[in-house]
């Protein structure tokens, strides 16, 4: 056969054409959700404590993404008429952004039954697009043989790393919600407030010497455990997941000034599939928000979870644990991350 | 040939590139363009070149792309200043041991970067190995010494997996130098110190733009190394991210690697053209 430059250019614009329509998203099946999730151990308690009941119910196939929030609102922002996903696990600071943007659906009892058993704030503080169906706490995390009386607040976490007295690992900018759950949380332990974080970099310069920074929470266990940091900012639930592992020298505290409650929210797209209705009701019942409390060791929003024994001494109560103004912080969120940059550097 | 059988073998050709060439432009210039594109285009839709000249005439963004260019430029010279006599040792001493070295060479890049900068992290830590040996076994120090996040052991880390780019590079080209000029060399009586620089180190200066240029390049985009073992270095790559992941700043996400992009090429011109005068 002999090709002539018609005939090449007509197979080439047929073979981009065919890569073209490659990128659009295709529709999924009708009974195929596409719902989200961290990696990990979050990834197998998705599954085991949503996904598997969901399926059970409906009949229908849930698939599961793994990621995380920025990237999964990037991808709905790219083709919000026919969004890829049609559940998101999302940060609170891009809840509220999803939800100004008019990206999400509205959150009502009618369509989600066990949302009446929801705190109304968790709701109303992705504004009434989404709702919190899972939280942790930061706190103080230690290495038990090296620091024998931890600091009990955030005020003497600051003086006692600004004096020499420990190495601190701290989240870095690096980290998607350093902003909330560090610089929130330290600057209003210090009397600080969402347009005056003076108190959270003077307490950043006062304890430079002694800090390092963290990028992900693995970095941050292998700091305590390589002996570099012996304590820092961390997750409760995350150092009780360590306990679990059979790492008996690590411990948390709730300072007392109250750690920033950092919450995990959900949300469905707009245009989204409406067997997503099915699955966050799943998400939101009692018996499996129990059940995904014992897997992450973290609290859940359903008042009617009960919890075990040894759950209830790990979870950190909610009214122990602060609830950032998200909003708020979402409006000067990057100018606290400049400010960081020119002030502490990466 | 006639204009047919002409015309054949060009549509032959081009088809025969046509896969590249669609995956290139489909996978590589697309969303650059786009990238760049969307740096030009203002929140009203309208053209712009108002972030760059933000980005340009702010002294913390001008000393963001000065630390990213120095810490670029001094992994390179270090690696090279590395790998050179490595790449000797491999080509003109190791005989049956060649084989071992490159496998020396290429392991590491085996395992994932995040492991081995993990590696870093638990020898150097305060409590790591090496502080155990000087302040435990060795007695030599009181206290131990703080290696982590300090600019020395970030870059460390980052010849440490770019040393085998320049290495190969520098070899390949070194294993074509003629021996006889050497020799020439040697018998017209010109010391091994002179025979060396005056005549091997100019023949393999394509090894070692080539091996420079590689590195250069990795270096300037390096992410991780940085990210894990921090060094106090502010670089492009790590607000680009900081921009994805914390800001959501796209516009300026696009700037800053439209600019890192543009100093990339720079670099690259710039030694290409060293390289070819040297080499002329």
């Amino acid at each position: 056969m002999t090709l002539n430059r018609r005939k090449f250019l007509g197979t080439g614009a047929a073979a981009a054409g065919l890569i073209g329509l490659n990128g659009m998203p295709l529709r999924a099946q009708q009974n195929t959700l596409n719902v989200t999730a961290y990696g990990g151990v979050w990834e197998q308690a998705i599954r085991d404590c949503f996904v598997a009941p969901f399926e059970a119910k409906t009949g229908a196939t849930a698939t599961v993404s793994l990621g995380g929030p920025a990237q999964w609102l990037a991808q709905v922002e790219a083709n919000p008429e026919n969004p890829p996903l049609d559940v998101l696990i999302m940060t609170p600071d891009l809840a509220v952004i999803a939800a100004e943007g008019d990206l999400m659906d509205d959150f009502t009892v009618e369509k989600l039954p066990n949302l009446a058993n929801i705190p109304q704030e968790f709701t109303d503080a992705c504004l009434g697009k989404g709702t919190y169906f899972d939280y942790g706490v930061g706190g103080i995390t230690y290495n038990k043989q090296v620091v024998s009386d931890a600091p009990k607040s955030f005020a003497a976490f600051v003086d006692r790393v600004a004096s020499g007295e420990f190495v601190a690992s701290v989240p870095s900018i690096q980290y998607g919600v350093t902003p909330v759950f560090f610089i929130w949380a330290l600057n209003n332990a210090l009397g600080g407030t969402v347009d005056n974080v003076d108190p959270f970099f003077e307490a950043m310069a006062k304890m430079k010497d002694n800090l390092v920074f963290w990028a992900g929470p693995n970095d941050f266990f292998n700091h305590l455990a390589s002996g570099e940091a012996d304590l820092g900012i961390y997750f409760d639930g995350r150092t009780w997941n360590h306990v679990d592992q059979g790492i008996d020298w690590i411990d948390f505290i709730n300072p007392e000034e109250g750690g920033a409650m950092t919450a995990v929210a959900i949300q469905k797209p707009k245009n989204a599939s409406d067997l997503a209705w099915d699955y966050l009701n799943e998400v939101l019942a009692p018996e499996n928000q129990s059940k995904f409390a014992e897997i992450l060791n973290y609290g859940v929003t359903n008042t009617e979870v009960v919890y075990s024994e040894k759950l209830a001494s790990r979870v950190t109560p909610l009214s122990e644990a602060n609830l950032p103004p998200y909003a708020d912080i979402a409006r000067v969120r990057n100018e606290w991350v400049d400010r960081w940059n020119r002030e502490i550097g990466m | 040939m006639s204009k047919t059988a002409q015309i054949s073998e060009r549509t032959r050709r081009a088809l025969l590139l046509a896969p590249a060439l669609i995956f290139l432009a489909v996978f590589f210039v697309m969303p650059l363009v786009d990238n760049s594109a969307r740096s030009f285009i203002g929140e009203d839709g309208s053209f712009t070149l108002a972030r760059y000249t933000a980005f340009l005439t702010d002294s913390f963004y001008l000393g963001v792309i000065l630390e990213t260019v120095v810490l670029s430029a001094a992994v390179t010279v270090i690696s090279v200043v590395i790998a050179y006599p490595v790449a000797y040792v491999l080509v003109r001493k190791a005989g049956r041991f060649s084989g071992l070295i490159i496998f020396l060479l290429i392991a590491p890049l085996l395992t994932s970067i995040i492991m081995r900068t993990f590696g870093w992290q638990v020898l150097f830590a305060r409590r790591g190995l090496i502080n155990q040996w000087l302040v435990t076994d060795l007695g030599l120090l009181d206290t131990p010494l703080r290696w982590l996040n300090t600019p020395g052991l970030a870059i460390a880390a980052l010849v440490h997996v770019l040393v085998p780019f320049a290495v190969l590079s520098i070899a390949s080209v070194l294993q074509g130098v003629d021996r006889r000029l050497e020799e020439g060399a040697l018998v017209l009586g010109a010391s091994r110190f002179r025979t060396f620089f005056e005549v091997t180190l100019p023949l393999t200066l394509d090894g070692i733009g080539t091996g420079a240029i590689l590195v250069f390049m990795i270096a300037n985009g390096s992410f991780v190394t940085l990210v894990l073992l921090g060094g106090g270095f502010q670089t492009l790559p790590l607000l680009i991210y900081q921009q994805f992941n914390t800001t959501r700043d796209f516009a300026l996400a696009s700037t800053m690697s439209t600019i890192l992009l543009v100093i990339a090429l720079a670099c690259l011109w710039l030694q290409l053209r060293l390289v070819r005068r040297q080499g002329a």
